[in-house]
């Protein structure tokens, strides 16, 4: 046991002990020179032996920045050393007993690069989430002691994704990076940037300009960003929204302003990108509302508040009932009667419409195979039940076999929106349906591109035309819209359906365009499947149709 | 400059405010920093400036082509900035011009209306490729009118 250091060590356990030590020990004597190093102290500064070294000296000759007041900060209590080869010991120093000081040395190497890598996005080298939320909160507890203003931008690029999958994710780095170095050019000295994730950036102004200025800001950065890049050859082009949150108007806690800027990004993106959006308590209240359907709305998939209701048809040549449109209600215990327009597009968008278009198409099915007579039934089926359905045509098959309902009776109607995407796919199981037996009518005709080539590119067995034009029929240009789609589906070996008959006079002249059968509060409204099946069961015939009887035979006798 | 060569052709909409003599300072300005960074990392190419719009062929090595152009991208000085073309090219057509200026020679017709009435300049019904020829074309006028005038 002859190392240097430890002549005097001999068989000493204690001294055995420290030369074990994974720790570095460097003693100081009274004089401010180290006396003392053991090994693993030693190593750190290696090939400078510090024994009769002062601290300073020890450092500047290990290369380690500013030596003197590291050793000063080092000698009063304690600090962070980084050696020239990036290791970083954490420094503590105590009075030793006899004089001096004993200092102890950790390699923290580890642990700091691991809190920098946490708080940092390795990519652009900017705060991340975790770390811009922090920052947020120290300004918060600034303004505490000594009220100030900020601002919070948070940024999303437009069209990062479509780039990403093109030129792939190498380019998508890079222009990435090309981004940040954009918002570090257009932002102040002492302003915080951060990747908050993906393509989401953020911009904290501690100092807050005027809300005019803060404006100026996200103005420049929509059209900065939003200029063409080149990306390693390529030609990049994106966008950004921004959304806007003020401090302290807008939260005083770092979690409730990323959200509010959030939610005002949200308003930025849906009123068509490329935009910036102050947040406003307004927005809060609608994504609240939102919030709260949305969990009304999975509550009533699990306590089953829907129920279905039946609209007749009636076929004008022979005036008689021919079947019931199936409509979906919810029946909510404290908002009442939700309508479908309200809650359908939320059930699309948080992926509930496959199950509660299952329900409802097994329901419908259901009820009206028990009905005594063999009208049709039609159900709506959604363009997101088409889409992420993957087994749609097998719902609709295993429902027609579970039920017994021959496939003949029943109707889906489908919108255009449709047809919008996938076609080949839709073509394909709208074929399939179909080849089962199933009929397929087009719903709401007229509303939306009614283009005239998805007529052509499937053959449906119904057109519905919808109520806007039968309402409007005091209007020249819908009856005439009325007359042609009648002729056009007469000319293709289409029934046309006119929905949301409401007086005598709108019955009347639909037959006279030449619609083959109405629907609408006038000829029945809505009712439950038991007050269906008890219409069924009254005899059927022209004259005989209690929703029919509501005509007058003036009108009917034509 | 064994590196692959890039040709980049864009306009943009100019948005210096003022006079035009105000505007000829800032872009004789813009010039001298152009041809002191330009002539640093290689790239070289011809501005035009003429009813309110910039045109622009940048070519050097890619890594250079793009940063230059990352630069001027940033400059607030122009707007509207559509990038008309980035390809890899073989050989360079501005080789002796760190940055060319057209509109010197042809300055004393109704200023930059000059250019616009000679070559039907309008930027937005160009392709990369018209624009590319017309600056090229032009450039290689001014170069030999004061060839001319000096010979
Ligand atoms: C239309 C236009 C063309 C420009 N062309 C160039 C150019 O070719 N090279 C260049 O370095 N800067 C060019 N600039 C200037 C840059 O935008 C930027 O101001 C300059 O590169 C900054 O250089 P510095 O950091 O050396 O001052 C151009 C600016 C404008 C408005």
């Amino acid at each position: 046991m002859d190392k240097d250091n430890f002549s005097d060590g001999g068989a000493d356990p204690v001294a055995r002990a420290l030369a074990d030590l994974a720790a570095g020990v460097i003693a100081v004597d009274p004089g401010g020179a180290i006396v003392l190093a053991n090994p693993c102290a030693a190593g750190f500064f290696s090939p400078v032996d510090p024994v009769g070294l002062r601290l300073r000296t020890l450092f500047s000759l290990a290369g380690v920045a500013d030596p003197e007041s590291l050793a000063e900060a080092v000698e009063a209590d304690g600090a962070r050393i980084r050696l020239l080869d990036g290791r970083v010991l954490e420094a503590r120093s105590r009075p030793a007993s006899c004089g001096g000081q004993a200092i102890t040395l950790i390699d923290v190497t580890r642990y700091v690069h691991e809190t920098q890598r946490a708080s940092r996005d390795p990519l652009t080298g900017l705060a991340n989430r975790l770390e811009m939320s922090e920052r947020i909160e120290a300004l918060l507890s600034v303004h505490r002691r000594d009220p100030g203003s900020a601002a919070l931008l948070v940024l999303d690029l437009d069209r990062f994704k479509a780039v990403n999958d093109t030129l792939g994710h190498p380019v998508g780095d890079a222009l990435l990076v090309k981004v940040t170095e954009r918002l570090r050019s257009a932002v102040r000295q002492g302003d915080v940037l951060a990747r908050l994730g993906g393509d989401e950036f953020a911009v904290l102004l501690p100092e807050r300009p005027q809300p005019a200025a803060v404006e100026a800001l996200a103005a420049r950065l929509v059209d900065l960003i939003g200029r063409s890049y080149v990306v390693a050859g390529h030609m990049a082009n994106i966008g950004v929204s921004i959304g806007i949150a003020l401090i302290p108007e807008d939260g005083e806690e770092a979690e409730k302003l990323l959200r509010h800027a959030d939610l005002a990004l949200y308003r930025a993106k849906s009123g068509g990108r490329g935009r910036y959006r102050f947040f406003s308590a307004g927005m809060n209240e609608a994504m609240e509302a939102r919030r709260t359907l949305e969990l009304d709305l999975r509550r009533a998939v699990a306590l089953k508040q829907f129920e279905m209701v039946y609209q007749p048809q009636f076929d004008l040549e022979h005036n008689t009932l021919v079947g019931f449109e199936a409509l979906l209600r919810w029946n909510h215990p404290v908002r009442g009667l939700v309508s479908p327009g309200e809650f359908v597009p939320l059930a699309e968008e948080i992926g509930l419409i496959t199950s509660i278009g299952e329900w409802t198409l097994r329901t419908a099915c259901r009820e009206a195979a028990g009905w005594p007579r063999e009208v049709s039934i039609a159900v709506n089926v959604s363009a997101m039940q088409f889409r992420s359905d993957a087994s749609l045509l097998a719902t609709v098959r295993s429902v027609l076999d579970a039920t017994g309902l021959k496939p003949s009776r029943l109707e889906l109607e489908i919108t255009e929106g449709v047809l919008l995407n996938d076609t080949d796919r839709t073509l394909e199981i709208l074929h399939a349906l179909k080849a089962l037996g199933v009929r397929i009518s087009m719903d709401d005709f007229g509303t939306g591109y009614s283009s005239l080539s998805y007529l052509r590119r499937f053959p449906f067995d119904k057109i519905k035309i919808d109520q806007s034009f039968v309402s409007g029929s005091e209007d020249a240009h819908a009856v005439a819209i009325v007359r042609a789609v009648a002729a056009l589906g007469a000319s293709l070996g289409m029934r046309t359906t006119a929905e949301g008959i409401e007086t005598h006079q709108q019955l009347a002249r639909m037959r006279a365009e030449g619609c083959s059968e109405v629907q609408g509060y006038l000829t029945g409204r809505p009712m439950s499947a038991a007050a269906a099946a008890g219409i069924l069961l009254e005899p059927a015939g022209p004259d005989d149709s209690p929703a029919l009887h509501l005509a007058s035979q003036k009108e009917f006798a034509a | 400059m064994n590196d692959v060569l890039h040709r980049l052709v864009y306009y943009s909409r100019n948005r210096i405010a003022g006079p035009p003599e105000q505007i000829d300072v800032i872009i004789a300005h813009i010039l001298e920093v152009s041809r002191r960074n330009n002539e640093r990392v290689g790239v070289t190419g011809a501005l035009m400036f003429n009813d309110g719009c910039f045109a622009q062929v940048l070519e050097g090595p890619t890594v250079a082509v793009e940063q230059t152009f990352e630069r001027i991208q940033q400059d607030p000085n122009h707007g509207d900035v559509l990038l008309l073309a980035c390809e890899p090219v073989t050989a360079r057509a501005f080789d002796n011009w760190s940055m060319a200026y057209v509109g010197r020679s042809t300055a004393g017709a109704a200023r930059y209306g000059g250019i616009a009435g000679s070559t039907g300049f309008d930027p937005v019904t160009l392709t990369a490729n018209d624009l590319f020829e017309i600056l090229h074309t032009l450039t290689l006028e001014e170069e030999e009118a004061p060839a001319r005038q000096s010979a």
